[in-house]
């Protein structure tokens, strides 16, 4: 086809798009490992269990430890029963408190309150904590 | 579309930016024999663009802790998902720069286009060179591996030269007598805060000045043009010149394309040129490799110091060398931009290059 024949509008419009076409693929190659690189790998890059010498935990009191990259807490409330939670409130992610005088969770930002099961005593929390499971080996408790 | 056009109204009824794009890219006329090598600061910007993009991203997992440095760095090669391909780009962006660089100075002297009344936009690239180095250097010893620990040794030792302040002089580059946790913190926070926003603000004047004083005629053909040495400001101006956009970003963007295709393909094929193997293993205070050597680009000045018999005047040479570089447009005041009307320049032009070239070559097997 004669080159003249193809009017202005019509092959700059096929360039634009060509261009578009080309810039995108583009863009989209050096996108993909930009958004690799910055996401975090795994679950918060902690293990999928861990295991606390059962000294640690004070007995009516809270041992805190981070367990999948979170804080959770590990309690004694009664000898030999173990309850582990999550220590992040559900209402606005704040890390809550033990009383061990109380024995219940109150959390210093807002003042949700939990019992020492994770259920919601109090407050504007909308969820129990949520618990994980415990299990014993020797000396040690095991958590996940 | 319409939405687009819409917000482009907007703006422009309140800044007038159609008339400012215009003015700046079709409007804009470059003269007709502009060449490749003027492409080169189009190649710098993008090239500096990737490495601060590149550089925040590596400050997200880097740790600039000498017990922790070249762990972290190790994480970003083996860990960090893409790591390695960012370090990669940033190591030999970083060299690509000094290539850059070299070709843009060397082109611009080579065109005479450091003459009147360019001599600040010469002075604002040549410490941006300067800078660019330095830039090297202090990037240099952040992988806290043993090639970075002792050529940051070297480099800061050539300091003592100084005559009175030598000694202190080394103190207060390195924080500490010997490079250590002090070097490294402030290493650290001039190479990623300090020196970045001054090189910002020089590229911003740099470019002031290019725009604001208009580009220079190639001094080859018909269509070259002497120097101006009038004492009245003046733009100059390419009435016959072809437009900024699209006819030369199209060329300029077909060199970028060439470097950014060159720097892909050493991070994928030949990185090993820039990492060699003393780059992996963790730096060791009480054990200094054999035969360490600096970056190529620092060679000639590696070599310049055990030339001559003492290192003061080793320093004194290269001090007196960049001088004479930085105030060139003031020693060499002629009209005269082409080369071929300039033997004596050319002359000692080409011996000036190969003589850097050789002492390198003779640094580098030394």
């Amino acid at each position: 086809m004669d080159q003249q024949s193809v009017p202005s509008p019509q092959r700059r419009n096929f360039l634009l798009l060509m261009l578009a076409g080309v810039g995108s693929a583009l863009g989209a190659m050096a996108a993909w490992p930009l958004l690799k690189f910055l996401s975090p790998s795994g679950s918060g890059g902690g293990s999928t269990q861990v295991k606390i010498a059962k000294e640690k935990i004070p007995l009516g009191g809270a041992y805190f430890f981070d367990y999948r990259g979170r804080p959770a807490v590990l309690l004694e409330p009664k000898p030999g029963e173990y309850v582990a939670l999550t220590a992040v409130c559900t209402h606005l992610g704040c890390i809550v408190k033990w009383h061990k005088d109380q024995q219940k969770f109150i959390c210093p930002c807002h003042g949700g309150q939990f019992s020492a099961e994770g259920d919601v005593l109090k407050g504007p929390p909308p969820a129990p904590l949520e618990s994980y499971q415990v299990s014993l080996d020797g000396d040690q408790v095991v958590v996940g | 579309m319409q939405i687009v056009k819409r917000v482009i109204d907007w703006v422009d009824v309140r800044l007038g930016v159609r008339e400012l794009v215009e003015e700046n890219t079709t409007g804009y006329l470059v003269p007709r024999n502009v060449n490749a090598w003027y492409s080169l600061g189009t190649v710098l910007l993008t090239l500096f663009a990737i490495q601060f993009l590149t550089g925040i991203l590596l400050l997200m997992y880097y740790i600039p802790d000498t017990e922790k440095a070249f762990t972290s760095v190790e994480r970003i090669m083996n860990d960090v998902p893409y790591g390695w391909l960012f370090r990669y780009l940033h190591a030999i962006g970083s060299n690509m720069i000094v290539v850059a660089l070299l070709l843009h100075m060397f082109s611009v002297l080579f065109m005479g286009s450091y003459k009147k009344p360019r001599e600040l936009t010469w002075l604002s690239g040549f410490t941006i060179f300067n800078l660019g180095l330095v830039l090297c250097l202090t990037g240099y010893l952040l992988p806290w591996s043993q090639l970075s620990f002792w050529a940051t040794t070297v480099a800061t030792d050539a300091a003592g030269a100084v005559p009175v302040i030598g000694a202190k002089l080394v103190e207060l580059l390195r924080g500490s007598p010997s490079v250590g946790a002090q070097t490294l913190g402030r290493f650290f926070a001039l190479h990623v805060m300090a020196l970045p926003l001054v090189l910002l603000g020089l590229i911003g004047f740099h470019l002031f000045c290019v725009r604001r004083i208009g580009i220079s005629t190639a001094p080859f053909g018909k269509d070259a043009r002497p120097a101006r040495t009038g004492e009245k400001f003046e733009h100059e101006l390419h009435p016959n010149g072809i437009p900024f956009f699209p006819n030369y970003t199209m060329e300029e963007g077909a060199i970028v394309c060439f470097f950014l295709a060159a720097l892909v393909a050493v991070a994928f094929f030949a990185p090993q040129l820039f990492i060699p193997p003393d780059a992996l293993v963790p730096a060791d205070p009480y054990n200094t490799p054999e035969h360490i050597k600096p970056e190529w680009y620092f060679l000639w000045a590696y070599q310049t110091l055990k030339i001559f018999p003492s290192k003061l005047l080793g320093l004194g040479v290269q001090v007196a060398m960049m001088t004479f570089l930085a105030l060139l447009p003031f020693i060499d005041r002629s009209e005269e931009r082409r080369p071929a009307k300039r033997p004596l320049f050319v002359t000692c032009y080409v011996l000036g290059i190969l003589l850097i070239i050789a002492i390198s070559i003779w640094g580098h097997y030394s």
